[in-house]
């Protein structure tokens, strides 16, 4: 067969269902390490559920949650996970929000903040270290809560919506830096969102999933090349692929 | 800056002087005899004249509202910890402690002191009664309302419940547990005054004013009501400032500079 990869994550045949609404008919995806996995679907198709259920905060109705070969179902503590809502705490500085997770296990050490202050600064936080998280835009808030979620060194990070309040500006800006921190980092991201061309521009690799109950219908392998930028949105490859994903979202001929 | 403190401070003060200006035009202009209101002056001077007799008596009623303060301050919020973090006893103790408060303190009082002496203790224990309360109402409040989503974030990372507690329930609670603490400080000096005036015997400031009222001192049992809120006001003041020291966040863009490098801020 092709070549060898290895599977980070592997959902399956996991599904949730809260009472009598089906919120993920049962799923099956394997997620390839050091990939950038985008899902797309339609509002209230299960993607969150999928997540909280990889999260370890739900309990699946039946399947298995696969980690590097290791069982995780319903247990916590084993991915990165970042929303659309920030989740800054107020009363932390920046400097200490990258940190809130390791403070949350354990105590954070002189190393923990020497790596905080590193990332923050590579990334362009560094002059808002010292900033209490209400003095930061929604962009800058933003990458606050991806570095806080980067330095939890988990090889998997779940991302939901992240820049989905942001403003179209923004959301590009953040996309471009996102990729960058992607790069360095090597770390393996599943990402939500309901912006096509978001997920085209970010992954490697689209899933879309159909409407309630949400179910897996494409599995699309991203061909654009990196490194990617404002050219990008305007290539023959992302247009075909936009109207392909959109003639799936939406049923129509594309 | 000079112009929030003159808001802050100088506003406040005014304000005040206000009260005691329209006591004095009330009492002037309408002839009040001075047995039933004395003027502002006469009601101070009964105070700083005196001054060596009343300062015991002031100490000892901020001591009876210190320590029933920090009793039920403690109190307030363990229970209030313990209602929110354990549903039955939530509704088995939430029951008991409304009758608590639908009790009147003023007449339970005197049976505080027949059981527990003229000594400090029910001045102490009346005190307590009065502050838990909106201590653990509001501690209640602030913790059932912290937002999921945060919490559920905690559990990803694999936080324990404790050091969910502790780094995110508590502080993001900070707002409504001195919203508890700022009404309990108002009231704790009232409840020291009603636990003075229970024991009929012994040196307080509650039964000093009796005593001035029964010689028809009017001018002293003003100034003596004047020194008990003063004495509240300060220590509502004190607990204001407590919360401005402890939540920085609330006023400030960028944090202080750490003072010991390599430990935690003094928040959480
Ligand atoms: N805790 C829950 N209890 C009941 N229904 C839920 C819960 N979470 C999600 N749902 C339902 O499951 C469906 C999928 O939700 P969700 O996974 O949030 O969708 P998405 O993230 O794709 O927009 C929705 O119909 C939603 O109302
Ligand atoms: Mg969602």
């Amino acid at each position: 067969m092709g070549p060898v990869s290895t599977t980070l994550l592997e959902l399956r045949e996991v599904g949730k269902t809260f009472g009598d609404t089906v919120a993920l008919a049962p799923t099956s995806l394997a997620v390839e390490e050091g990939s950038f996995v985008a899902i797309v679907g339609p509002s209230g198709c299960g993607k969150s559920t999928m997540f909280n259920v990889v999260a370890g905060l739900l309990e699946p109705d039946g399947g298995e949650v696969v980690l590097r070969g290791a069982t995780i179902t319903a247990t916590t503590g084993h991915v990165g996970y970042m929303l659309q809502k920030d989740l800054l705490v107020p009363w932390r500085t920046v400097e200490d929000n990258i940190t809130m997770a390791t403070r949350l296990t354990r105590r954070v050490t002189d190393e923990d903040r020497a790596e905080a202050r590193r990332v923050a600064r590579q990334y362009g936080l560094g002059e808002f270290l010292r900033h209490y998280p209400s003095a930061l835009s929604g962009g800058m808030r933003q990458r606050v809560a991806f570095m806080r979620t980067l330095v939890t060194h988990q090889e998997l990070l779940l991302l939901d919506e992240p820049f989905g309040a942001l403003d179209a500006q923004t959301r590009l800006e953040m996309q471009e830096w996102l990729l960058r921190v992607w790069k360095d980092t090597g770390r393996t991201v599943l990402f939500i969102t309901h912006d096509v061309d978001e997920s085209i521009f970010l992954s490697d690799r689209i899933v879309v999933m159909s409407p309630r109950p949400g179910r897996v219908v494409a599995d699309l392998v991203n061909p654009l090349s990196r490194p990617r930028g404002i050219h990008t949105l305007l290539e023959p490859d992302f247009i075909a692929l936009k109207a392909k994903v959109l003639g799936l979202l939406h049923g129509g001929d594309a | 800056m000079r112009r929030r403190v003159l808001l802050n401070v100088g506003v406040p003060i005014l304000s005040l002087l206000l009260v005691l200006g329209v006591w004095q035009l009330i009492v002037v202009g309408f002839h009040v005899a001075s047995y039933i209101a004395p003027r502002p002056r006469e009601a101070i001077t009964s105070v700083t004249s005196q001054w060596s007799t009343l300062w015991p008596l002031i100490l000892g009623t901020i001591r009876e509202t210190i320590y029933g303060y920090l009793i039920g301050a403690v109190l307030g919020f363990a229970l209030g910890v313990v209602m929110a973090k354990i549903p039955v006893i939530q509704r088995l103790v939430y029951p008991v402690i409304l009758v608590s408060q639908a009790v009147p303190v003023i007449a339970l009082a005197p049976v505080l002191v027949i059981i527990l002496g003229f000594g400090i203790v029910p001045k102490i224990v009346i005190v307590t009664w009065i502050v838990f309360f909106p201590v653990t109402v509001n501690v209640l409040d602030g913790l059932g309302h912290v937002d999921p989503d945060l919490k559920n974030l905690a559990r990803v990372y694999g936080a324990s419940r404790w050091r969910t507690f502790v780094q995110i329930e508590v502080p993001a609670s900070t707002t409504p547990l001195f919203s508890g603490l700022k009404i309990g400080a108002i009231y704790a000096v009232t409840g020291a005054i009603i636990g003075e005036l229970a024991a009929s015997e012994g040196n307080s400031l509650a039964l000093y004013q009796e005593h001035a009222n029964s010689n028809l001192n009017t001018a002293a049992v003003y100034g003596t009501t004047m020194v008990m809120t003063l004495i509240g006001i300060a220590w509502f003041l004190l607990v204001v400032g407590l919360e401005v020291w402890s939540t920085p966040w609330q006023r400030r863009s960028v944090a202080r500079r750490r003072w010991r490098r390599g430990v935690e801020g003094p928040a959480g």
